[in-house]
């Protein structure tokens, strides 16, 4: 009886077109979200939640342009802790551009670019990281990779 | 109670990926590219899944720009799709197209502050919207926030980045994939007819660089379509943008230095390198011919 009420609530999980923005869709807009400071970032639309498993690897291609800082947050439940990597690398070329595990783990980074580029953003949960907890799935968590932008401030005179 | 843990957890991780709120969708890397990673995931939990999603900027973005290097109080709407055309689209493909486009137009109007203009634009993304399966996104009281707002583009342009976004995420959660894939399309090619209908040429001016910055978007948009291309409608707009690659790969490119930085604050880092697109007058021509030409035949106008 155990099995079959098991099964059929698997079944139910599966079969019900369970939403994947319904798992953690919005996660990085409400949980990614840095307090207000003075500088004024925008939305970027190519910003992404997904659930990720132990040991689960996403890469995301997004464009950059020139003459834009951003502002990457990378944020996970807290069972993650702030065991999530990501690494940023450029689209083309491969090249590591960035890898917050040899910057102390930091979750936001902030950049601009000399040119408008292709960027590959992977993020990274390792094997163990999820926290024994009895209250939910403990194979799987929200993360979220909220990106900003803000228009450079120029230096001297500009024609724009 | 254990085993029942352990079953939500595969059964979630089943169904795991990074949902977007973005313009990107997935791709397998590897050997079993086209997979369904569902599956896989399903069948050994312990293996690592690499999936890559792309991602594409949202039409308002290249118009709040076009506004900011251009004249802000242009206010020229005889290029957009006129909201009476709404009653041409007939076909699944068309509607989906001009919803986007449409959504794309509103943006326009909030932006460069043409208040009574995006209430019409608004009205015709409702119907288009309802259309196409995503009228819970686009509710009517959005309409009073719209009103209650004319005078205030920056909340208008919120507003109307709302009203994309939440269709955006309605066709994700209702998994209509081709749909989504339509609308980005659209989207973003009525972002790029704007642009070059504001834009003279200019060699080195920001807003022509900016245009020939958009093959990086439009090569992540034709991955996007790729996904969806055993829709009909979907590998038909995915040809068509094959060909502006096309004219795009025409584009000569410089390498830039390639030195990483701090910036003065050393809170920002600034990343050297990559490679500057060049356009030259002859390719721009080009380039807007056939965006123009694209952009009006999803229209159904001249």
């Amino acid at each position: 009886m155990r099995t079959i009420l098991l099964t059929l609530l698997v079944a139910c999980f599966s079969c019900s077109g369970y939403s994947q923005s319904g798992v953690c869709g919005n996660f990085h807009k409400k949980y990614c979200v840095l307090e207000k400071t003075a500088e004024k970032w925008s939305y970027n639309a190519q910003s992404k939640s997904g659930l990720f498993a132990q040991g689960m690897t996403n890469k995301l291609r997004c464009v950059i342009y020139k003459g834009m800082d951003y502002r990457i947050s990378v944020c996970c439940e807290t069972v993650l802790g702030d065991k999530v990597n990501y690494k940023i690398f450029d689209g083309r070329t491969q090249e590591l551009l960035f890898d917050n595990s040899a910057a102390e783990n930091t979750q936001v980074f902030e950049f601009q670019s000399v040119s408008t580029r292709q960027l590959v953003i992977e993020v990274a949960v390792p094997q163990g990281a999820t926290e024994k907890d009895k209250h939910k799935a403990t194979d799987a968590a929200c993360v979220g990779l909220l990106i900003e932008n803000k228009v450079t401030d120029r230096q001297g005179f500009s024609k724009y | 109670m254990k085993n029942l843990h352990y079953l939500i957890g595969l059964t979630l991780a089943g169904s795991m990926t990074f949902t977007s709120c973005g313009g990107g969708d997935e791709k397998v890397d590897g050997p079993e590219d086209g997979m369904d990673t569902t599956t896989k995931v399903e069948n050994n939990v312990n293996t690592p899944v690499s999936e890559t999603f792309f991602q594409v900027p949202s039409p308002g973005e290249m118009l709040t720009f076009i506004k900011m290097v251009g004249d802000p109080k242009k206010k020229d709407i005889s290029f957009l799709n006129p909201p009476d055309n709404q009653k041409n689209y007939n076909d699944s493909k068309s509607k989906a197209l001009n919803f986007g486009i449409y959504s794309c137009d509103l943006s326009y109007c909030s932006i460069f502050e043409i208040g009574s203009e995006a209430l019409k634009y608004f009205k015709a993304v409702k119907i288009m919207g309802d259309q196409i399966g995503v009228s819970t996104a686009i509710k009517p009281e959005i309409l009073k926030r719209l009103e209650s707002n004319l005078g205030k583009p920056d909340s208008l342009a919120v507003i109307t980045d709302d009203v994309y976004f939440s269709s955006f995420e309605a066709l994700e959660d209702s998994k209509q994939g081709p749909t989504l894939a339509l609308v980005v399309a659209g989207g973003w090619l009525e972002s790029l007819f704007i642009a070059t209908q504001l834009a003279k040429w200019e060699p080195n001016s920001p807003v022509i660089e900016r245009l020939a910055d958009q093959k990086y978007t439009l090569e992540n948009l034709i991955e996007f379509l790729k996904k969806h291309e055993t829709d009909a409608n979907v590998a038909a707009i995915k040809t068509d943008f094959e060909g502006l690659l096309a004219e795009y790969n025409k584009l000569t490119e410089q390498t830039t230095a390639s030195d990483a930085k701090k910036g003065k604050d050393s809170k920002s880092t600034v990343i050297g390198g990559g490679t500057q697109l060049v356009m030259s007058k002859e390719i721009y021509t080009s380039i807007v011919a056939k965006v123009r030409s694209l952009r009006n035949s999803y229209t159904l106008t001249k």
